[in-house]
């Protein structure tokens, strides 16, 4: 085909000679007016990130550049693992300054551990102790879950696998997906088991596959019950074995189309980098390129289940890392797989990536290094066990002492409004599906709608990647939507019911000891009974809100 | 609201019923308003005071190193994220290795838009090149610096600081740029987005929103004035960002008021998606004269592994084509005024040159940017290009010839008028040297 451009004066040999450019004799912005060379082009072989992805960059991953680069807070101290949670409760000491009480280890513990506290939660933690409360909540198939499971069981898609799917929505219907979404909203908000549902958040993030994406409208459902859900306090080897044939994630990272002849590195590349052992594992392009050879074979069939297809296996020597095999058939392709990702799931810089990770969702946005070694030595003591891990994370001073550390993200914020306020489920099935849909969309707003975010890394978890003005609005105006109840469908304690009306001082100090469970200080309280002025009946729809804006409020 | 009926989800919709239902109910509410608490006792009121002072001594203390630049207008960074395939863009399609490297998905000659120095633009980009013959737009190839890695969020965090892999650039290096043009409004350094790119984390309290449009307050009917005055003082007396994150948002709401209340239209028609109602919001910050200087926006999707696709279908195609009228419609909208506006595109690196067996390409080096508005010397295309032979490929990619923070460099340094030492500390151990972009 001739190509006849107007003006190409260059033949397609010009085009060839090294470094031609045009910018001859470009005006010198910097120093004036005198004419500088072009640079020269960057030598070709010595670009160290080229072959090591570790060397393009300074930080574990991107929440721990966010953190690096915003306004930093104070890091808690270095610390000590105790023999248990309350007994590091007892021994930790906040000396970081918050405006959040410190004296009160079960409010911290319920900030963190939830998706916002409830009056009923701290009736719990009150009466077996901040130790049984956990080991509670990190077995919560003995938690009974009666609202959990009623909201759940408002979307009809979502205890379905793929052939269900497939012939309850028509076909790259969407509806399975945002179904999903919401109901896992609905447990975000009324399940009795928290800490649970917040991990499953956390493992959901960690193994992205976004919810709705476009490979996902049948797969997805049965992604997060049979890999996140399933495993999300079991073994992160047993996850990550799930994950890693599981036909969302295959099609999420394109291994359904990597083949021994047509190598996909998708999954390959980010099993490294986000899932297992991080940027700072130290891995070559080379070992990319191995890792993703090992998984090929891993494919879909057609009805939509997992297959491993030898055909497409790539065989030979393979090496990642300090893996090696001989990979020498198409049949045993499979289980090379798997003992590779075993390999990967008990590395020590997997144990770090992940340790780290933890700290970053449940002690601060710059975890002190010391705790992250620590539970990164459980991890790999209790063979990638998730349970002992949080464990030894409870029962450490540096959790206890960092009151005041984390923000809560905007889903959080929103959850958690709802939560404190006590809004419940719909009349029917039908309408609590309703309200559900319609806190989701408003989520949309925030950018932080649950399973939804895109790219493979999971939503951020620092303050840095969150500031926003226009989010900080909308949260607050959020917090009038769940007090004034927009969202019809669902049932709310009436504004000028959750606490007695009075005096405008004693009404203030009521309202901020059953939304916040502590007191505010002097000069915000005054701000809050002037604003409320005489009519506290009339104000009570508009003091509300305001009190769930405040700091208070906005922290973890 | 009526601009963009189709983004209003159900919910929305709902919740907008619901907030007229609560202006109706107004009447009530305004009793308790007239009962002694004016807007002008507001205004001299502890509370309100509390907000000037403290917006006051936010812009104030924002450290200003260098002289003030002789720049104006403002710079708009669109970071298309995922890896867009520069091949598939700004074509080399005289190169005779194009073709050998892509026999499925390389853009024959003949269907491009003639550019020069070989080569052609994708035809869904036309919306553009009507700008390439008035030379307010132009393109440069092989864009990368040398420590990017061909991991995305390695290759964008890098960038985002400033293009060197140590940690010495800890903030975004937008975030550097507005701290060196020094004080400025609210509205001086905004994102397009829910979250803050992480170009404009630091010190400087850029904006993240999505429109002022949507940058309102609901159910504080009868309570708006009072309500503000007591955020402002629950958000003062400590220490944690927050703090200065809400006095923002309150200064923001101020201008935000005043713009809703002005009935904006935009002068074209934009398409109908997220990326285009992003620009049509840049553009009606631009023409309203709030000081911005500095606009972010994000479009995802180059991550093209799989389905590339041809001239006339595919991801590229699609991709393109919301690229190309999105930027169209912005240009359009500002008209004259797209003279003092330069835009450029980045995105984290280039493809692999040769296609993979799923008519897709993998993660490379070498990167296209694009450049729209006033100041350029366009109609061009600019900086080093070397060609796809096998010898001057880096580990099979299309190499960085063109260092990124000479780009960014020379465009901050045309647009916005910083001098050298503040490029120098934009960019730290880097001494930018213009690519020849800027007029």
């Amino acid at each position: 085909m001739l190509f006849a451009l107007a003006g190409a004066g260059a033949s397609a040999a010009a085009c060839m000679q090294v470094a031609t450019t045009v910018a001859e004799k470009p005006l010198d912005l910097i120093t004036g007016t005198a004419k500088a060379a072009p640079p020269p082009a960057p030598e070709l072989t010595d670009r160290p990130a080229g072959a090591r992805p570790q060397d393009g960059g300074a930080f574990p991953d991107r929440d721990a550049s966010y953190a690096s680069g915003g306004v930093s807070q104070p890091a808690p101290p270095a610390g000590e693992t105790l023999s248990g949670p309350a007994a590091a409760a007892e021994r930790a000491r906040v000396d970081r300054p918050t405006i959040l009480a410190t004296d009160d280890p079960a409010l911290h513990l319920l900030r963190r551990t939830t998706f916002g506290i409830t009056p009923q939660d701290l009736a719990d933690v009150r009466a077996v102790g901040i130790d049984r409360w956990l080991q509670n909540q990190l077995s919560p198939a003995g938690v009974p879950d009666g609202p959990g499971d009623q909201a759940w069981a408002a979307f009809r898609t979502v205890t379905m696998n793929p052939q269900q799917i497939r012939g309850a929505v028509k076909e790259y219907s969407w509806d399975a997906m945002f179904e999903y979404a919401q109901a896992t909203l609905g447990r975000q908000l009324w399940s009795r088991r928290q800490v649970y549902e917040v991990m499953v958040d956390f493992w959901a993030n960690h193994l992205n596959m976004p919810m709705p994406s476009d490979g996902a409208w049948n797969l997805g459902t049965s992604y997060h019950n049979d890999v996140i859900r399933t495993h999300a306090l079991g073994t992160f080897t047993d996850m990550l074995l799930a994950a890693t044939r599981h036909p969302a994630m295959l099609a999420y990272l394109d291994n359904n189309q990597s083949t021994r002849s047509a190598v996909n590195e998708n999954l390959g590349r980010e099993l490294l980098e986000l899932h297992t052992v991080g940027v700072q594992g130290g891995y070559t392009e080379e070992d990319v390129r191995n890792s993703a050879y090992i998984l090929t074979g891993r494919t879909i069939a057609k009805d939509g289940s997992f297959q491993y297809d030898p055909k497409r296996h790539w065989t030979g020597a393979v090496r990642v890392l300090d893996f090696r095999h001989a990979n020498p058939s198409a049949a045993g392709g499979l289980d090379v797989g798997d003992e590779y990702l075993r390999y990967l799931a008990s590395h020590p810089a997997t144990a770090r990536s992940i340790a780290r990770k933890l700290a970053v969702r449940f002690v601060a946005d710059n975890p002190p290094a010391g705790l992250v070694d620590r539970l990164a030595d459980v991890y790999l003591k209790s063979g990638t066990a998730i349970h002992p891990t949080l464990w030894a994370l409870f029962s450490s001073t540096e959790f206890w002492a960092s009151v005041g550390q984390k923000t809560k993200r905007p889903l959080e914020n929103v959850v958690s409004t709802a939560r404190v306020l006590g809004v419940g489920q719909g009349a029917s099935p039908d309408a609590t599906k309703k309200g559900l849909n319609g806190i989701y969309w408003g989520l949309d707003q925030l950018g932080h709608r649950p399973l939804a975010w895109g790219p493979p890394n999971g939503y951020p978890d620092v303050q840095p990647a969150w500031a926003s003005a226009g989010g900080m609005l909308q949260q607050w105006n959020r917090h009038r939507g769940f007090v004034q109840g927009w969202w019809k469908e669902l049932s709310y304690v009436r504004p000028e019911e959750l606490v007695p009306l009075g005096p405008a001082a004693a009404y203030v100090d009521a309202l901020c000891g059953r939304l916040l469970f502590q007191p505010m200080r002097p000069e915000h309280r005054d701000a809050l009974v002037a604003f409320v002025g005489s009519d506290v009946k009339g104000m009570a729809a508009h003091a509300a809100p305001l009190v769930l804006d405040s700091p208070y409020f906005a922290l973890r | 609201m009526t601009r963009h009926p189709k983004h209003v989800s159900p919910a929305e919709a709902a919740l907008r019923a619901h907030a007229e239902a609560v202006a109706a109910d107004r009447e009530t509410r305004s009793s308790l308003w007239s009962r002694g608490f004016t807007r002008r006792r507001l205004v001299a009121g502890a509370g309100f005071v509390g907000v000037a002072a403290i917006g006051g001594q936010l812009v104030s203390t924002r450290v200003s190193f260098g002289q003030p630049g002789a720049g104006s207008g403002t710079l708009v960074v669109v970071f298309l994220r995922g890896g867009m395939d520069g091949l598939s863009v700004l074509v080399p399609a005289e190169d005779p290795h194009l073709l050998a490297a892509r026999p499925q998905i390389a853009v024959r000659g003949g269907s491009l838009l003639p550019l020069d120095r070989g080569f052609g633009l994708h035809p869904a980009l036309a919306p553009l090149h009507r700008y390439w013959g008035t030379k307010q737009f132009t393109a440069v190839p092989a864009l990368s610096t040398p420590d990017l890695s061909r991991s995305h969020f390695q290759a964008q965090d890098c960038l985002e600081r400033g293009g060197s892999s140590t940690d010495a650039a800890a903030g975004g290096w937008l975030d550097r740029v507005l701290q060196e043009l020094g004080p400025g409004t609210t509205f001086r350094g905004i994102a397009e987005g829910s979250t803050l790119p992480r170009s404009l984390v630091g010190s400087q309290g850029a904006l993240a929103l999505r429109g002022v449009e949507s940058f309102t307050l609901g159910g504080w009917d009868g309570v708006h004035d009072r309500t503000k005055a007591a955020l402002a003082t629950l958000y003062t007396g400590f220490e944690h960002p927050l703090a200065a994150q809400a006095t923002t948002t309150l200064a923001a709401l101020e201008t935000a008021e005043r713009l809703a209340a002005a009935d904006y239209r935009p002068a074209v028609e934009y398409p109908d998606d997220g990326f285009s109602k992003s620009l049509a919001n840049i553009a009606q910050l631009v023409k309203s004269d709030v000081g911005l200087r500095v606009a972010c926006v994000d479009l995802g999707g180059w991550d093209m592994h799989t389905g590339l696709g041809t001239v006339d279908n595919g991801d590229m195609q699609r991709m393109l084509t919301s690229l190309g009228n999105a930027l169209g419609a912005f240009a359009a909208d500002l008209g004259d005024k797209l003279n003092d506006v330069t835009l450029v595109t980045m995105t984290e690196f280039g493809r692999r040159i040769e296609e993979n067996a799923n008519r897709g390409t993998d993660h490379g080096h070498g990167a296209v940017a694009l450049l729209l508005g006033g100041g350029l010397d366009g109609g061009t295309v600019h900086g080093n290009w070397q060609g796809l032979a096998p010898e001057v490929r880096d580990h099979g990619d299309v190499p960085g010839s063109n260092d990124y923070r000479n780009l960014l460099g020379e465009v901050v340094s045309s647009r916005l008028g910083l001098g050298a030492d503040a490029l120098a500390r934009v960019f730290p151990g880097h001494k930018v040297q213009p690519i020849g972009v800027a007029r």
